[in-house]
């Protein structure tokens, strides 16, 4: 069975309009940090706390279950269909994609690890941060660029440029 | 108060699993996803490939939402058609499931992770590796807004349609 391919898999759900102002909203952020490339750093630290879809999911899911559970065990057992229909949707989500509150968490604004990744690797290419791999054709090349793509905003191969 | 550290202060989305992973774990996929990079870097075909592959990787929040939601449809079905105590397994796992979503840590991350499931975070460093080697960010450095939009963009084609 050919399953949905995991990047892509909840963008590919969401409505046009939606995409269109993550993308837009990334290419707010790049235009601001090319003036202020000394914050990129700081940025780059707060896309890694940025909660993404998947974690919104998890947390909805794990609190709809819980509040099931709790309601079955001691109102009726008849609640212990939140906690299945739960599970099968979680399951749905997992390997489709597909999610009934998709559409709202998307547009309460949570975005895929891939869009706060896109915004992460755009502002590391605007710092410069790619230089040393397109310069080298040496043997450790692949290392380098290993090395560039550390998404971790502690790297500091930052070095402020005029603008 | 009585709340534990991590409801309170929630560890960053990106990085709570390789946190709650032990330092080998941790240091053992790195090790192999350098590698992996090295293995293609110098064919332009292979690095075509290994994109397309990585696309397809399940990473563990995948894994771990498989897990949960099969867990919790048979456990609900058993307690329905055994035995009640099995619906007590719904509530465990829906905490954890909710310790995972805080925290980064539930009891399947250690045995997923020494399974070699990767987060998106380690994913993207191969891949960006990849994008920066086949020359995407050529001369990105202090680049307009929209080369850069198109140089970090995430999926090499549009995903297949359901």
């Amino acid at each position: 069975m050919a399953t949905v391919a995991t990047a892509g898999k909840t963008r590919n759900l969401t409505a046009p309009v939606i995409i269109e102002k993550v993308q837009a909203g990334i290419e707010e952020s790049l235009t601001y940090y090319s003036k202020h490339p000394e914050e990129i750093g700081s940025r780059l630290l707060e896309l890694d706390r940025e909660w993404d879809i998947e974690r919104a999911i998890e947390a909805e899911a794990a609190g709809s279950v819980l509040i099931g559970f709790v309601l079955g065990a001691t109102v009726s057992k008849k609640w212990f269909l939140l906690p299945a229909f739960a599970g099968a949707m979680m399951l749905l989500h997992a390997i489709r994609g597909e999610y009934p509150l998709l559409p709202v968490f998307r547009r309460l604004g949570f975005r895929t690890a891939n869009e706060i990744a896109q915004e992460r690797y755009a502002l590391k290419a605007l710092r410069g941060d790619f230089d040393a791999v397109d310069s080298t054709r040496a043997e450790d090349h692949a290392d380098k660029a290993f090395d560039a793509a550390a998404p971790s905003a502690s790297n500091t191969s930052f070095a402020p440029t005029p603008v | 108060m009585g709340l534990p550290r991590f409801v309170k202060e929630p560890n960053p989305t990106d990085t709570r699993v390789q946190e709650s992973t032990c330092a080998e774990v941790n240091e053992h996929i790195a090790q192999s996803t350098r590698a992996a990079v090295a293995k293609v870097a110098e064919s332009p075909a292979a690095i075509e490939r290994r994109l397309l592959q990585l696309e397809r990787e399940w990473d563990i929040e995948r894994a771990l939402q498989t897990n949960f939601g099969a867990l919790t449809i048979a456990s609900v079905a058993l307690g329905t058609m055994a035995a009640a105590p099995w619906f007590l397994l719904t509530g465990i796992a829906a905490a954890f499931m909710g310790e995972h979503a805080l925290k980064g840590w539930c009891p399947p991350v250690p045995i997923f992770r020494r399974l070699g499931f990767r987060t998106m975070r380690e994913i993207n460093q191969e891949r960006y590796a990849l994008k920066a080697l086949r020359g995407d960010f050529k001369d990105t450095r202090n680049a307009a807004p929209h080369r850069l939009l198109k140089a970090a963009k995430t999926t090499e084609t549009a995903v297949a349609p359901i």
